[in-house]
């Protein structure tokens, strides 16, 4: 069955006289006539369902009007005046908006707060009998989920879950139709789809998507075109006619429920209808049932046959002093920290533990998923034994997530599952009952069996199970290893669900973990394991991993891994030519800035019996001439001159370590300032980067200094330069002040200005010595005044 | 006042190489690159306030309840035919440039100057996305979105910053400005955004995205036209 919505309600009420900045849904109480009146013309053009006034019937939109109290009485009213346009087959759906903010961390808009304003609309819409909720409309996951979590509470009824996509196939907060569909489906859904934002020509795509990526009806409310704004009045340009026209398209795609939204009339859901009865049939839909965990902004799908997905382990404080210590002082820095490099490394899914003993777990969790979901875009696993912990998780986080891990416990299943359900999480089922941790494959498998029962029972899907087949220590069992491999087998008989374990259990007590991990993930990766819980930074797990995919057939004739290997036995062909001795070695390292080798190399230059001197002239000082030179053509770039910059004050501070008798003698001293007012200090520093690391003694007064400090600093330090720098227009007269006391001060060091703003011209009139375009300029300009 | 804090999962690694001053360069560690780029995303907190005002192309008046006229030909061919103005403020907070200051001192030049840049790369991408955003609500009501203009651009005077600031209501995501215009924290953006009819044709107008009407010809970041 194809099923036909009703179209726009804000511009037809406009047409019947309410006024712009008026509440539409008051027009419920005060003129109910005229909202029947739009409902019957919809009815009659043949729309199945009319959705009643209340887009903006919630307590947050309704503050705007004053009406904020009376939320009940408005959608009440706006159902009764629906209901009174209806045939006997007509459904009125309550329909549900935004809120018009952002849920933290977008805004300031708390889950909970958000989730009682939609429950609060939509009990009073269930309240008056509505036949469904629909909730339109939203640019944003985690608004969305708030809303369904309030309609699964708040009524029985069906619900429809349509987001506003824009033109890059994304709400605005970055979620694909996929992600969407694969969020909204697990949490219970009835149908999803999309309005708004879009014309069909637009949506098509989208409403593909939606139907390629679950098993739900999908639904489609397009735009009469793109809005144009013509005469101070916004015109939507597609006709009843071309509107008719993309109804076979939207239904080929996989929409069964259509309708309009803004600039659609009647005329359009009648053109709908029109086409409709000229025999367009639902398109066949095969439901993708893969198991499939998101963040806000991706999907990522595991089981038999797909690439092998890591799940980062890292986020663990168990025996990880440091991030426990942080975790319990509120700081998430490692956490994030930790999450970015494991994401970088590969991991695909990252485990989140906070179980430090004696801290509020719920609040951690909630506050460190909170943190991820705006850090990284992959999904999360909840790990943790608390049932409130868990919920605070998964609350926060705007995707679906995997509870890691759900065991044959009585409480365990009583507590978890619920809020699986209710969230819309994965569960990775841990074969352990109160009897103790099973031995065997058979016993796992009937434990398993016990929880996948229990799941089921309580309202989970198939695609929402995935099994762990325990890792016990081989150090202590002879057996533990195989026990763990006859279980994914056996997994896989008998489930078909996918595969998840912790890798690290096996291997200790044991010398080179590492190897013993890598060796028995790939025997689990053939027995049938589809998502290794393990270190993404481990160099032997990830080498076998890019093997494997390789012969597992992810890796098609091994081009990735060939791509990453090639170069290990790359010949040295590639390689620069080795320096033809140690000073020509420490001057190459300081040019291409091998900060880290440098220091060996000085302390080798001393032992050979190279003078400091030696070393200083004949490498440190050659080096950054060189470097010099190449800027100065072009040749190389400021983080290049920097990073040997880097390298000489290395290299310098190994002279003096080993020798602290030796001293340079310094060129000159420079106070560098920028000037009062101006609060960029980047140039500056680079200036005096430069300066140090080329023998000049620097003072840096830092940045919004005022004339008066320039000039008493640049008497104390008996000055021989003051270096001024200025980035903006307003602040470019400062430097005029600062050149004008020191010459009243009678101070007799020269000037040397720069800053974006400033040109030649200028530091000329100011009566600066010179002007430098940049730091090495400077550095240049300040050994010629030096008289070096 | 309408509020966004974008989600910011990656730092533009490119943008952060071309505000380095490294556009064309082959031969820099890609690691320093990514590393500044984490460290960014680590550091950077991004918010976002603007505010949509009326606006008249004829005086070139913002009508703010303290109205704003706008100094500078550019900002007012810009804003040709522009029917409303949404003034922006984005931040990404003082952490990061604390960070900066910090790796300075101690002497990580490179790690700094890469990190300032990503930083620049960070609060440029954050108000892309309260720009798309603006811009998508404002394709709603069948305006189109022009590219976003700030102070200091081309002859529109920086003196005009804390009148910007102001009308975007900067201070509630902690944004400040300086007796000399400067924004604080550093990493931080206000910028105006003309809501026009689509149907006005835009051939006159010059491009804002700052490095075509900027007269610094010679920054290491300057994107290069064709």
């Amino acid at each position: 069955m194809i099923f036909v919505f009703d179209g726009a309600m804000g511009t037809m009420l406009q047409q019947e006289g309410l006024a712009p900045g008026y509440c539409p849904e008051l027009w419920n109480v005060e003129n109910p006539a005229a909202v029947t009146a739009i409902h019957s013309r919809y009815v009659e053009s043949g729309a199945d369902i009319i959705e009643a006034n209340t887009f903006g019937a919630n307590r947050i939109k309704l503050t705007h009007y004053g009406l904020a109290d009376r939320v009940t009485e408005l959608n009440k009213a706006a159902v009764k005046a629906a209901r009174a346009a209806c045939g006997s087959q007509t459904k009125v759906a309550g329909s549900v908006g935004p809120t018009g903010k952002f849920i933290a961390p977008l805004g300031e808009l708390s889950f909970d707060a958000a989730y009682d304003v939609y429950f609060e609309q939509i009990a009073a819409l269930n309240a008056a009998g509505v036949d469904m909720i629909i909730i339109e409309t939203i640019i944003d996951i985690q608004e969305m989920r708030a809303a369904l979590l309030a309609a699964k509470a708040a009524t029985a009824k069906p619900v429809v879950c349509q987001l506003s996509f824009g033109a890059d196939g994304r709400t605005l907060t970055g979620t694909d139709p996929r992600t969407a569909a694969v969020v909204l489906e697990a949490m219970g859904a009835d149908i999803v789809g999309a309005n708004c934002s879009l014309g069909p020509a637009q949506l098509l795509p989208v409403v593909a998507e939606l139907a390629a990526a679950c098993g739900l009806p999908v639904s489609v409310q397009p735009n009469a075109g793109m809005p144009e704004l013509v005469n101070g009045q916004t015109v939507f340009p597609m006709g009843p006619a071309e509107m008719g026209a993309w109804t076979a398209k939207l239904v080929a795609a996989g929409a069964t429920y259509l309708g309009g939204c803004c600039g659609t009339t009647p005329e359009h859901i009648k053109a709908i209808r029109t086409a409709l009865a000229a025999g367009i049939q639902p398109a066949a839909r095969a439901a993708d049932v893969r198991t499939a965990l998101t963040s806000r902004s991706q999907t990522v799908y595991l089981g038999a046959g797909l690439p092998t997905v890591i799940i980062g382990e890292r986020i663990n404080p168990t025996g990880r002093k440091a991030l426990a210590a942080e975790i319990r002082e509120g700081s998430f820095a490692a956490v994030k920290r930790e999450a970015l490099e494991q994401v970088n490394a590969g991991a695909k899914v990252l485990d989140v533990n906070m179980g430090v003993p004696g801290i509020d777990q719920a609040a951690a969790m909630a506050a460190a998923v909170t943190e991820l979901s705006v850090l990284v875009d992959v999904p999360l696993a909840i790990d943790t034994t608390d049932a409130a912990a868990l919920e605070a998780g998964l609350k926060a986080f705007p995707g679906r997530a995997l509870i890691n891990s759900v065991s044959a416990e009585p409480d365990r299943l009583e507590q978890f599952l619920p809020l699986a359900k209710k969230y819309g999480a994965a569960v990775l089922c841990l074969p352990i009952a109160p009897g103790g941790v099973p031995a065997t494959a058979d016993e796992r498998v009937k434990i398993a069996g016990d929880i996948v029962r229990a799941a089921l029972a309580a309202g989970l899907r198939p695609q929402d199970l995935l099994l762990d087949p325990l890792v016990l220590t081989v150090a202590a069992d002879a057996r533990a290893a195989q026990e763990t491999l006859a279980t994914l087998r056996a997994y896989r008989r008998h489930f078909g669900f996918p595969a998840v374990m912790g890798l690290s259990n096996v291997s200790y007590g044991l010398p080179r973990r590492d190897l013993m991990n890598a060796t028995f993930c790939a025997m689990a990766l053939d027995a049938g394991l589809d998502a290794p819980i393990l270190n993404p930074y481990d160099p032997a797990m990830r080498n076998m991993l890019s093997a494997a995919a390789a012969i597992l057939g992810h890796d098609p004739q091994g081009q990735l891994y060939s791509t990453a290997n090639a170069g290990i036995t790359g010949t040295a062909a590639a390689a620069p030519a080795p320096p033809a001795d140690v000073l020509a070695a420490v001057k190459q390292a300081v040019t291409s800035g091998q900060k880290e080798a440098v220091a060996a190399l000085v302390r080798q230059a001393l032992t050979e019996g190279h003078s400091p001197l030696a070393v200083t002239d004949r490498s440190l000082t050659a080096a950054m001439n060189e470097v010099g030179e190449a800027f100065g053509k072009g040749r190389c770039f400021l983080p290049q001159v920097m990073l040997a910059a880097e390298t000489m004050r290395a290299a310098f501070l190994t002279l003096k370590e080993e020798l602290p008798s030796h001293r340079a003698d310094s060129l000159g001293t420079v106070v560098l300032a920028t000037v009062r007012g101006d609060i960029h200090d980047l140039g500056k520093n680079i200036v005096a980067a430069l300066m140090e690391n080329n023998g000049i003694r620097v003072v840096d007064l830092g940045k919004d200094v005022p004339a008066e400090v320039i000039v008493a600093a640049a008497e104390k330090e008996k000055a021989d330069i003051v270096g001024l720098c200025a980035l903006m227009t307003t602040t470019m007269p400062q430097i005029d002040t600062a050149i004008a006391a020191l010459k009243a001060a009678g101070n007799p060091a020269r000037t040397i200005v720069g800053g974006a703003v400033l040109t030649a011209d200028y530091a000329a009139q100011a009566g600066a010595d010179a002007y430098a375009g940049n730091g090495v300029e400077a550095v240049n300009i300040a050994k010629r005044l030096l008289g070096k | 006042m309408q509020s966004y804090n974008p989600p910011l999962t990656r730092v533009d690694k490119e943008e952060t190489r071309r505000y380095a001053g490294l556009s064309g360069v082959a031969a820099f560690p890609e690691q320093l690159l990514e590393t500044a780029c984490g460290d960014a995303l680590l550091l950077a907190r991004p918010r976002s306030v603007w505010n949509i005002y009326p606006y008249a192309s004829a005086t070139g008046i913002i009508a703010a309840p303290t109205p704003l006229h706008l100094s500078g030909d550019k900002i007012r061919r810009h804003l040709d035919g522009a029917k409303e103005a949404a003034v922006l403020a984005v931040t990404i907070g003082p952490a990061l440039e604390e960070e900066v200051s910090r790796l300075f001192a101690a002497g990580e030049y490179t790690a700094g100057l890469l990190l300032d840049a990503a930083g620049t790369a960070a609060v440029e991408q954050a108000a892309d996305a309260a720009n798309h955003y603006i811009a998508d609500q404002a394709a709603r009501r069948g305006l189109k979105a022009r590219n976003r203009f700030s102070p200091g651009y081309g002859d529109w005077a920086i003196t005009d910053q804390p009148a910007v600031a102001a009308l975007a209501d900067g201070n509630h995501v902690a944004l400040a400005v300086t007796p000399s215009c400067m924004l604080v924290p550093r990493k931080s953006v206000t910028a105006l955004i003309g809501l026009a009819p689509a149907t006005v044709r835009e051939d006159n107008l010059c491009d804002s995205r700052g490095c075509a009407s900027c007269p610094q010809a010679n920054c290491i970041a300057r994107r290069e036209l064709s």
